[in-house]
């Protein structure tokens, strides 16, 4: 459990803008939850986070925005939509969390595992320079900036030889379409 | 056999890492007579790192793409990349739900998207729209002796509001397909659950954990190999089971084959048309077992 | 029958059927009870024992079938079914037809009642709908009723089961009840005590055997109901664990049910040999078509609905009971078959 704990919640002082967000803007009712369990029990990465997913709509409910912004479990799902497709009230949970670490980004709060942010970064990055990925320069590039230089070496050496490897991919013609819509939003924000 | 007009997004990593997987794809449905119409200056749909950081961004690399088939003047679009059907179906679904959501993007886009085509996997055009029949009839070297373990991976049916295809939780359609072609298939615990995902890079220790499983619940179930419709379930399992036999101290040497490539094999290409030789752990020694090659 | 009686026809011989005929012909008119099977009982013949007296379920039927058997006034038709219906003045015009046996098989006859009542009972869900569960497609995974049948089985061989003794057995619950997305949003009212009667059962077959039940809550609303599942936690250590378990993987031969303690908020899973479905109740589909027949009104699932203020009646002079109006357990499915006994005797005596 995080460090909001430690005292006894005094329930009447509880309030949840985050909960009616969600449902301004996204739809999603966090008063359908029954607490089940099956969105934890099925989570394909729910034995390494810190709150399962029962946890962090129940964190919702308990307007607990603090610990959600700041929780590793931002970093970690896969969003294998795995909580959302066995939830018996359908729950998004994906999107909540989505959501959650868009606004830890535009809080400026770091994130939890630094590597995941950056490859997505990283990522983003070429999509609006060139349009496309590629995943040579991309992995290159992670590694340099992590200070990983020989990481997945090995790997790559095997997978050079296999011809896997192209360094030269075409980029979109039309490449300030693409940027454009960076400006929008993305963009501002790094 | 009817032809079919349909446009096509490969996805950025079938003109990478998952080049087999484009090749196999085209000369299969060259054969099925698919006339793929590759989208013409197609733009990255975002993937995992979009969605993940910026809603709004993710819609707008969707819908400039779903804008260009527009244009094309065609009203499928269809994918090989679980990962980019799911952008592209949720944003049309999106799109479609939304006035306001559609002015909104048509704006940013700066193009219409009054029209919006209809969206399929791969192998949901291949199942559902040309049907098991029809590629069974194209069949001549039934792929016979092959014990495979078809696996879904998690976007190919989830959530099912946005993918609308086959069972999420028990799913056959890639079990047909590959029945048809002559293999076997078998029962297993993990054909729907996750590999792990864009993590390889950025969290190795996720993939090595939940691909392993999925090795293992395929290795339990005495399967060959594992075939896939995804890039990055294929370079996950394939490209890091060494690390998850290290991890586990098991010798998996399970091949991780598209089944593009397989259907391909099944068609009568060679091995070498469907580059099999580009796959990591390699399915070459296993199918010239079979007498397959 | 003599003409001048009054007749009640009576659809479905489960418990409610069995106790609305009883009534009626106790109150001096008469009634015909139609059922589809070749045996009265309902469903209640493919029960083990029963909630919360452990009372064997065969010796209730015995016990009503006596009664019917002995009374004048009661005409039994198994293997029987109403095939349509015409409203008249006061009553219907049905027609019936045997489904088989003793040469009667495509027998149809007709028949001039003054009431009907429906009492035709429940199904449960078909559990394949959820195919993280697999049932229909790995072998050991079941729904509870079929769970009933196995209960028998190994109960009437009980010298040389420890054989077959499972070493784990896990019980779901909520399984298509309370589901907004895959099931039905309501509660089906009897699982939470019957998987603790079956969970009971297994520990008392087989004290070795590790026994789970799943849960998200358990109801135990009614007149020692509390202390029979308290019984079965505290006396024969059944474990409980709070949480509606996401999947079922098979794994080495055995099946791995996985969960969250919801409680401690951490995974759990645990491998067994069975797993028990509480699948939803439901109505018949051929509810609907005798609540088309006979003008009854039936809610969004296909249960019979109540006219307002009239507990027992859907519509003028259609009166029903039992599972076919909601799940419901064996004592009242009897009440609501004495409740529609009530009404249709009212109705009679109103109109000598």
């Amino acid at each position: 459990m995080g460090p909001d704990f430690h005292t006894s919640f005094r329930l009447e002082r509880i309030e949840s803008p985050l909960k009616r967000e969600l449902k301004d803007l996204f739809g999603i009712d966090v008063d359908t939850c029954l607490e089940c369990g099956k969105c934890s029990g099925g989570c394909s990465n729910g034995h390494v986070f810190d709150y399962t997913p029962r946890k962090i709509v129940q964190l919702v409910k308990l307007g607990a925005e603090e610990t959600l912004l700041k929780m590793d479990a931002l970093w970690i799902c896969l969003s294998c939509q795995l909580c959302l497709d066995r939830c018996p009230s359908g729950i998004d949970i994906p999107r909540i969390l989505d959501h959650l670490r868009e606004k830890s980004r535009r809080r400026g709060i770091p994130a939890t595992r630094p590597a995941v942010g950056l490859f997505h970064d990283l990522m983003l990055d070429q999509v609006r320079k060139s349009g496309r990925v590629s995943e040579v320069g991309l992995m290159l590039r992670f590694n340099v900036a992590t200070g990983q230089y020989l990481n997945d070496a090995g790997l790559g050496w095997k997978m050079f030889l296999k011809g896997k490897l192209h360094p030269f991919s075409p980029s979109v013609k039309s490449v300030k379409e693409v940027r454009r819509l960076f400006e929008e939003s993305y963009g501002k924000k790094t | 056999m009817i032809g079919m007009d349909i446009a096509y997004y490969p996805g950025c990593s079938l003109h990478g890492i998952a080049r087999e997987y484009g090749r196999s794809t085209a000369l299969v449905c060259r054969r099925l007579g698919i006339r793929l119409h590759e989208i013409d200056d197609w733009n990255c749909c975002g993937a995992t790192a979009a969605h993940s950081l910026d809603h709004e961004l993710t819609l707008g690399l969707s819908a400039r793409n779903l804008s260009i088939v527009n244009r094309m003047n065609l009203d499928r679009v269809t994918t090989p990349c679980a990962g980019c059907f799911s952008r592209l179906k949720g944003c049309s679904l999106a799109l479609g739900n939304s006035h306001e959501t559609r002015e909104r993007l048509e704006k940013r886009i700066e193009s219409t998207l009054a029209k919006l085509p209809e969206v399929a996997h791969l192998l949901q055009v291949l199942v559902e729209w040309i049907g098991i029949k029809g590629l069974a009839d194209a069949v001549s070297r039934p792929l016979s002796g092959l014990r495979l373990a078809a696996y879904y991976g998690c976007l190919l049916t989830r959530p099912r509001a946005v993918a609308r295809f086959d069972d999420p939780e028990q799913p056959t359609s890639m079990d047909r397909l590959l029945r048809a072609m002559g293999a076997d298939t078998v029962l297993w615990s993990h054909k729907a659950e996750c590999c792990g995902g864009a993590f390889a890079a950025a969290q190795t220790g996720i993939v090595v954990d939940l691909g392993g499983q999925v090795l293992e619940a395929a290795r339990q179930a005495g399967a060959d190999a594992l075939v896939v419709a995804c890039p990055m379930c294929q370079v996950n399992l394939d490209s890091r089971q060494e690390a998850i036999e290290e991890a586990r101290g098991v010798r998996y040497n399970m091949p991780v084959i598209y089944f593009t490539q397989l259907m391909g094999l099944a068609y009568g290409f060679s091995g070498t048309q469907m580059a099999l030789d580009k796959l990591l752990v390699s399915p070459l020694p296993l199918l010239g077992h079979k007498g397959l090659l | 029958m003599p003409e001048n009686t009054k007749t009640a026809l009576v659809i479905g011989g489960g418990p409610a059927g069995m106790e609305a005929a009883l009534r009626i012909a106790q109150a001096g008119f008469h009634a015909v009870l139609v059922e589809k099977e070749p045996e009265l009982g309902g469903t209640l013949r493919d029960l083990h024992s029963s909630f919360p007296r452990w009372e064997n379920p065969r010796e209730l039927i015995d016990h009503r079938i006596g009664l019917l058997t002995k009374s004048r006034r009661v005409t039994i038709r198994t293997q029987t079914a109403v095939m349509s219906s015409v409203r008249q003045a006061k009553g219907f015009r049905v027609s019936l037809k045997s489904l088989g046996n003793g040469g009667r098989e495509g027998y149809e006859d007709e028949l001039d009642v003054d009431a009907v009542v429906l009492a035709t009972g429940f199904e449960l869900m078909d559990a394949s709908v959820y195919g993280e569960y697999g049932h229909g497609i790995y072998p050991g995974v079941m729904t509870s009723l079929e769970f009933e049948g196995q209960l028998k089985t190994w109960a009437q061989r009980a010298g040389d089961i420890a054989v077959d003794a499972p070493h784990g057995v896990a019980l779901i619950k909520c399984v298509g009840s309370r589901d907004r997305s895959k099931g039905y949003p309501y509660c089906s009212k009897i699982c939470c005590m019957y998987t603790a009667k079956q969970a009971g059962l297994v520990k008392d077959l087989f004290p070795d055997t590790r026994v789970y039940v799943f849960y998200m809550d358990y109801r135990a609303s009614g007149k020692e109901y509390e202390e029979f599942v308290r019984q079965v936690i505290e006396e024969k250590h059944v474990r409980y664990i709070r949480g509606r378990p996401a999947k079922v993987l098979p794994e080495d031969g055995r099946l791995l049910v996985r969960a969250e303690d919801t409680l401690m908020g951490i995974p759990v899973e645990v491998a067994v040999d069975m797993v028990v479905l509480a699948s939803a109740i439901v109505p018949r589909p051929g509810t609907l078509l005798l609540a088309e027949m006979f003008g009854a009104r039936t809610d969004e699932y296909g249960f019979i609905e109540n006219e307002p203020f009239e507990p027992a009646r859907s519509s003028e002079r259609v009166f029903y009971a039992g599972g076919c109006g909601f799940a419901i357990e064996t004592a009242g499915a009897l009440n609501q078959g004495a409740a529609a006994a009530a009404g249709v005797t009212a109705l009679f005596n109103e109109e000598r």
